[in-house]
């Protein structure tokens, strides 16, 4: 997130959290183009892309919520439906412990670039 | 033949366990329990660390209540070096207080309107498709973007004492490191409608309304659910008051006479010991003068409201007034009105914050106090779920050699296993056929609680939970996984 907040890209704006919360579907209600982006479980390849459309029920919640329940929240609250994609960066270890694996570096910047020509494909 | 039930996961909650419902052959319960079925070792985690990464490294435990750990760990982290009790900077506890109370807001909005709600607003037999926030959208949209306002203006007021939104840095060992800057100040005063602080007193002036309304009109539903009697302990301020970030340790039992009172808590292990038992890794505290089989209690915003005498701020209190009068002053042991008390709280959070807005002594510049460094350092604080205690051992060489966490949850381990029970007892006991919103209910009871399992076991992250019905022969004869 600091790396993609220095590149300073027109019209795009970064946050960072623990976990998405409920107040996370305002900020996607004010936005156009949403990319959530996380380290992901089991990813036979560095990244994946892909389209999120809002969860059609919310049958299992805890303090956390999944992109596609903030999403529908966003929906069924503010009645706005961003383009929403979620970004997967394959993650190696989730044990506890502290920085990134040289792997997973690599993924990231592989990640990172392609997330950067697409954001700056998106008109502000 | 006999059954068994696992609830697997328990949902809104933080983190998961297990609830497995065991029954007879006439569908009797035989027993029940809530289970913690995962443990990650943070306290080994910490272990070699330096004692000052220790406030930001513990926010790690959970993503839900971060702050509570942040801050009891600085708290610890004072004593070590020399800036106990008392000892800090105006501006660093008053700093630490903001943030702290904004963390309440936060955390009991969220856990209120998000989490509890939808149980009372669309009814526990809801279908579960709507039985959630959206759910509450269609029924009150207004009320459930307020939810998310209020969440939200807490979580500025974090960002703005602790500086950062992950693993904020805030509080350091003798203070804090920053003070709010006067525009940081008037955007919470006096911010455009609705996000600044008049409005968060209002809404939630509005909550305590709406839950009172709900318990007046369905008494037989709020009053009895998982009502048991227990101990209840918390910290209070030296006066009696509420305090949720310092004070001495009081414990209360089920009549109201005082178990423990004025205690400093860091004497804390001559008067709370921790069972194990084979079949969970969460602890089982108690108060050892009461010993293993009476000592157990309850934390939370039912046990504050039990174990102080009188709330710090006007409007909180004349709310109290009338909760305490409910039970002719007597402590409240009925879990559900765990969400009244919640909401005093809330009410009270947001006129501290508001308090604290207004004290210059936050635009203070004496941030950080040290003193004598010694070896050991133990922190307490009130979490949002209760009560949480950090205590560390640090050596010669400035590492810490020891920690222990026992975390609002774990003190709650006992009571949610009693009110498991009571559901258990009172809802599917001798059913031909269980439901799924007997099955909620078992969660409702859990819920009531706001457990926080992935603090619970110092673990990070994924932890599923579930409710299992098992026969006599142990064989899983339903299971409910979300």
């Amino acid at each position: 997130m600091e790396l993609l907040k220095k590149r300073r890209l027109r019209g795009v704006v970064c946050d960072a959290n623990y976990q998405l919360n409920v107040e996370d579907a305002l900020a996607c209600a004010e936005h156009e183009v949403v990319v959530f982006v996380d380290a992901a479980r089991g990813l036979r390849k560095p990244f994946s892309f892909t389209k999120l459309r809002p969860a059609p029920a919310i049958t299992a919640m805890s303090h956390a919520l999944g992109p596609a329940a903030v999403l529908a929240i966003a929906a069924g609250l503010y009645g706005k439906t961003p383009d929403a994609r979620l970004l997967a960066v394959r993650g190696r270890r989730f044990s506890i412990g502290e920085g990134l694996s040289a792997e997973a570096e690599r993924d990231l910047a592989l990640a990172m670039k392609f997330l950067t020509d697409f954001l700056k494909g998106v008109r502000p | 033949m006999g059954r068994k039930i696992i609830i697997e996961p328990v949902t809104r909650v933080e983190g998961h366990g297990k609830v497995t419902i065991r029954l007879d052959d006439n569908g009797k319960v035989i027993q029940s329990r809530f289970h913690i079925v995962e443990f990650r070792g943070f306290e080994r985690f910490v272990q070699g660390r330096p004692y000052w990464e220790a406030p930001v490294l513990v926010q790690r435990l959970c993503g839900i209540c971060p702050v509570s750990h942040h801050l009891a760990a600085a708290k610890a982290m004072d004593v070590i070096v020399g800036a106990g009790p008392g000892k800090l900077t105006a501006t660093a506890e008053k700093m630490r207080r903001l943030m702290h109370y904004g963390q309440i807001l936060q955390s009991h909005a969220l856990h209120f309107f998000h989490l509890s709600s939808p149980d009372f607003l669309l009814g526990m037999d809801a279908d579960p498709a709507v039985r959630n926030i959206i759910g509450v959208a269609a029924l009150d949209k207004g009320l459930a973007v307020q939810a998310i306002l209020l969440r939200k203006f807490g979580q500025e007021v974090i960002l703005a004492t602790a500086g950062k939104k992950i693993h904020g840095t805030g509080a350091v060992p003798g203070g804090i490191n920053k003070n709010l800057s006067l525009e940081e100040r008037d955007r919470f005063l006096k911010g455009a409608a609705p996000l600044n602080i008049d409005q968060m007193i209002e809404w939630s002036r509005a909550a305590v309304e709406l839950f009172k309304d709900y318990q007046r009109k369905n008494k037989d539903v709020v009053d009895g659910f998982a009502e048991f009697p227990s101990n209840h302990l918390s910290l209070v301020r030296k006066d009696g008051a509420l305090d949720f970030y310092h004070g001495v340790l009081r414990a209360v039992d089920a009549e109201g006479r005082k178990v423990l009172d004025d205690v400093d808590y860091q004497d804390y292990l001559e008067h709370i010991g921790e069972e194990t038992r084979s079949w969970s890794y969460m602890k089982f505290p108690y108060l050892r003068a009461l010993g293993k089989t009476n000592g157990w209690y309850r934390v939370g915003p039912l046990a504050r409201l039990n174990t102080c005498d009188y709330i710090p701020s006007p409007l909180a209190q004349k709310e109290f007034e009338t909760y305490k009068a409910y039970t002719d002053g007597k402590p409240n042991n009925m879990s559900l009105h765990s969400h009244w008390a919640r909401l005093i709280e809330l009410l009270h959070a947001a006129e501290v914050i508001k308090d604290l807005l207004l004290d210059k002594d936050l635009q203070g510049t004496k941030l950080v106090r040290k003193g004598k460094r010694v070896p050991e350092g133990i922190g307490l604080i009130e979490a949002p779920r209760g009560t949480l205690f950090h205590h560390y051992r640090v050596n010669d060489n400035d590492q810490i050699t020891m920690a222990n966490l026992i975390v609002s949850t774990t003190n709650n381990n006992e009571p949610m296993n009693r009110a498991v029970h009571w559901v258990a007892e009172n809802a599917l006991s001798g059913k031909p056929e269980i439901t799924e919103g007997m099955l909620n209910r078992v969660e409702v009871a859990i819920r009531a609680y706001d457990p926080c399992l992935s603090c619970a076991t110092h673990a990070v992250g994924r932890m599923p939970l579930e409710v299992s019905l098992v026969d006599a022969r142990g064989r899983i004869l339903q299971r409910k996984i979300r």
